[in-house]
């Protein structure tokens, strides 16, 4: 067998002979080993073990849980509570990622327009997404009793007729919940917009402006459609949000009154910790997991639709 | 960039390595309720302690400080939990082998999720008190926090629900009385929102209390007919549960409920705007004594975030004869608590010391008994009035006196008899038939519902 004059200079600079495809694969396992384990112990195998106790009648305590198949599942499809939940998240995230758009758009318009104090304004949106829920809440609770400083506020703007227990009642606590979400996070929106709207090109907006755009007509034909990537991911990570809110709705109203602010996340904690149906609980947790996943990809499908991209 | 690790050999003893890390991951995760405990010394060690109440930390450490009189090799710990973080923390912690080694268990869903880690204490009572030990301890704190033959914790003290508390300024300055009949009810709140004075605060977004109340006026329409239902003999979509639920409405629709009740948490908000002069009446039991005295009273008014507290007195008044009857509303209780000894403790002769000295022991009886948190379970032990001062003695001794005699009678059941699923059931009836989206009979149908699958989960 003979060696030829190349592959003796390859092993003498110390590479491996080996095709490049399984060089590479050989190398490549050390480097990915630790997100391997982390990833494969912590998320997988977790995800497996909940689909395992998803089959089970257990408290998460007694050492003999009843094996009831795949009864956990039927009955989530007929519990009612599960089905509100279900309704109060596409309508919180419908209207929260519409109206933080919205806001996020044209807070971020007016702060590429050379405002004055324009970073004081930016500081007073960006503010509320670093404070914690748990810090607002109590606050929020407050604002919006019954004899709370909304309603003082609403009396004395003499809009008293207006004032109404908002999260004691099931016909507004929903909308004081997604009020609440959108006060926090429109300042997420706004700096990934404001961000994505330096990015254009000034001579696009130069061109429209000496064909006789006015600010509308460039907001819609020129800024918007550049900032269709930003809005897609701002669109996936409101529509995992809402499957995964949780903080909010508990901490302001316990998911009630009667049930008008339960959520997906809500649930799940009221029927694993409080009620200790933990076989149900990751049943409910596993419908959660495949509707994030389905709604992931759908929005990543549209995504490549609209770009063109394979 | 290259990679030092260029033989399969080191490659497979990565993988390796990161299978065993990950077997060792699992096997950790899942030996972590081997370990049976061990029992140390009676007289020595340092024990943690786990609960949701005493809710003022100070008054934990006023029990551990009289204890370590008798006992000073016992180092206690108290970890004050939140109620309403409770069962989220102590599922973990008991399951693991670095949990508490004495923890706070109130009858019902909580000896029922919780009991099983805890040791049996009929020993410890007998030991203490003995073989007539039941006869010594209040019998419905021992039969709440007894399942299956099992004493899963000692009673620490007793509390009994049913009973409205005024503020006795506000109806002075009115010149009103408590009211009797639902019409007074009525009237007197009518009254109060003239004069722009809220009149009575519940905090419907909490479960306990909405069942307390919806009790209380169970036990007026038909008194003893909840506990017939709690026990399984009578049902709750009964015409008996939808007039219950027919008056709670009614305590919405006619302003005796203060606008928003159904988002307000009992505690920290009632509570607060009670202990603030914001509202005449509010539904507590007797766990209320302690703010009819002075030292209380005007520590709450300053945690409500009151500057210069001024305290004023406080009475116990009877729950209104709601259904016209005729029929007085008793009372109901059970335990308020008491302390299990965790059966995966490293130290559980030292525990259940500190448990026997709380529960058994007529000096840790007379601590408890003075805070007026809770009442003593053990007989003959009484607060000592001649040390405790009252906001207003004239005014209150000789009510509340009567009030806490009255207690010993009490023998209905608050929570003993009901699950977890039982009790979130009340808080979905409660809510839907106050907010209208269910009707009163719609809401008791869906709970004997709730209460016969709650049932055949349990068989």
């Amino acid at each position: 067998m003979t060696v030829s004059a190349q592959e003796r200079l390859t092993r003498a600079a110390g590479y491996p002979s080996r095709p490049r495809g399984r060089r590479l694969q050989a190398s490549g396992l050390p480097w990915i080993l630790p997100a391997l384990v982390l990833g494969v112990g912590l998320i997988y195998y977790c995800i497996g073990y909940t689909v395992y106790i998803s089959t089970l009648n257990w408290d998460g305590a007694s050492p003999d849980p009843l094996s009831v198949g795949f009864r956990n599942y039927s009955n989530i499809f007929s519990d009612p509570v599960f089905w509100k939940s279900i309704e109060h998240t596409v309508a919180f995230f419908v209207t929260t990622f519409v109206l933080q758009t919205a806001l996020g758009v044209v807070f971020a318009v007016i702060m590429h327009s050379r405002i004055r104090l324009a970073v004081v304004y930016k500081v007073i949106i960006f503010v509320p997404v670093v404070l914690a829920p748990a810090i607002m809440a109590p606050v929020f609770r407050q604002v919006y009793a019954a004899n709370g400083q909304f309603n003082w506020v609403l009396s004395h703007l003499g809009l008293g007729f207006l004032a109404q227990p908002w999260i004691g009642q099931t016909s507004t606590s929903l909308a004081v919940i997604i009020a609440i979400t959108i006060w926090q996070w429109t300042g997420l929106t706004f700096v990934l917009y404001y961000a994505a709207m330096s990015q254009i090109d000034q001579s696009l907006l130069e061109a429209a402006r000496i064909d006789g755009a006015g600010n509308i007509r460039v907001l819609w034909s020129i800024i918007w459609p550049n900032l269709r990537g930003t809005t897609l991911s701002l669109a996936i990570l409101s529509a995992i949000g809402a499957l995964k809110t949780f903080d909010v709705p508990w901490l302001v109203t316990v998911a009630g009154p009667s049930n008008s602010t339960q959520f997906l996340g809500t649930y799940i904690y009221q029927m694993t910790i409080q009620l200790a149906h933990v076989g149900y609980g990751a049943a409910l947790s596993i419908i959660l997991l495949v509707i994030a996943l389905v709604m992931a990809i759908i929005l990543q499908v549209a995504a490549r639709e609209r770009t063109g991209r394979p | 960039m290259r990679f030092p690790f260029r033989s399969k050999t080191t490659l497979r003893s990565l993988a390796a390595l990161a299978v065993a890390g990950l077997t060792g991951l699992g096997l950790v995760a899942c030996s972590g309720g081997s370990s049976q405990g061990s029992a140390g010394s009676a007289t020595s060690g340092t024990i943690n302690w786990w609960g949701w109440t005493p809710t003022n930390t100070a008054e934990a450490n006023d029990f551990i400080a009289a204890f370590n009189k008798d006992y000073p090799n016992i180092k206690v710990n108290f970890k004050l939990i939140g109620i309403s973080d409770y069962q989220a923390a102590m599922r973990p912690a008991l399951a693991s082998n670095n949990g508490p080694d004495v923890y706070d268990l109130q009858p019902g869903a909580y000896v029922q999720q919780f009991g099983s880690y805890a040791e049996d204490l009929t020993s410890s009572a007998q030991g203490a008190l003995g073989s007539d030990w039941k006869s010594k301890l209040a019998s419905i704190a021992v039969d709440g926090l007894t399942s299956n033959g099992k004493l899963t914790a000692m009673p620490i003290g007793s509390s009994y629900a049913g009973s409205l508390w005024y503020n006795t300024d506000l109806f002075k300055q009115y010149g009103l009385q408590p009211p009797k009949t639902l019409s007074d009810w009525k009237q007197v709140c009518q009254t109060f929102k003239s004069h722009g004075v809220g009149c009575f605060a519940q905090g419907a977004a909490q479960e306990g209390f909405d069942q307390d109340t919806l009790q209380a006026i169970s036990n007026s329409i038909e008194p003893g007919y909840w506990t017939k239902a709690s026990k399984g003999d009578a049902k709750w979509d009964s015409p008996q549960i939808v007039q219950t639920l027919s008056v709670w409405k009614d305590l919405f629709g006619s302003g005796i409920m203060q606008s928003g009740a159904l988002g307000a948490q009992q505690y920290p908000d009632v509570n607060n705007a009670f202990l603030t002069g914001k509202y005449a009446m509010v539904m507590m039991g007797s766990w209320y004594t302690q703010y009819a005295t002075q030292a209380a009273m005007t520590q709450s008014i300053s945690a409500a975030g009151v500057a210069g507290a001024k305290p004023f007195p406080i009475l116990p008044m009877q729950f209104p004869d709601v259904a016209g009857k005729g029929n007085t509303s008793e009372m109901f209780g059970d335990a308020d608590y008491g302390l299990a000894v965790a059966s995966k403790s490293q130290n559980k002769s030292a525990a259940e010391t500190f448990v026997k000295w709380m529960s058994t022991s007529t000096k840790g009886q007379q601590v408890v008994a003075d805070r007026l948190d809770t009442t003593p379970v053990l007989s003959g032990v009484a607060p000592d009035f001649n040390t405790i001062k009252f906001v207003d003695p004239a005014q209150q001794s000789g009510p509340v006196n009567d009030y806490l005699k009255k207690l010993v009678s009490v023998n209905e059941p608050r929570f003993a008899l009901l699950n977890a699923d039982v009790e979130n059931a009340f808080l979905a009836a409660a809510q839907s038939v106050a907010s209208g989206s269910a009707t009163p009979q719609a809401a008791a149908t869906t709970l004997q519902q709730a209460a016969d699958a709650a049932k055949a989960q349990n068989k």
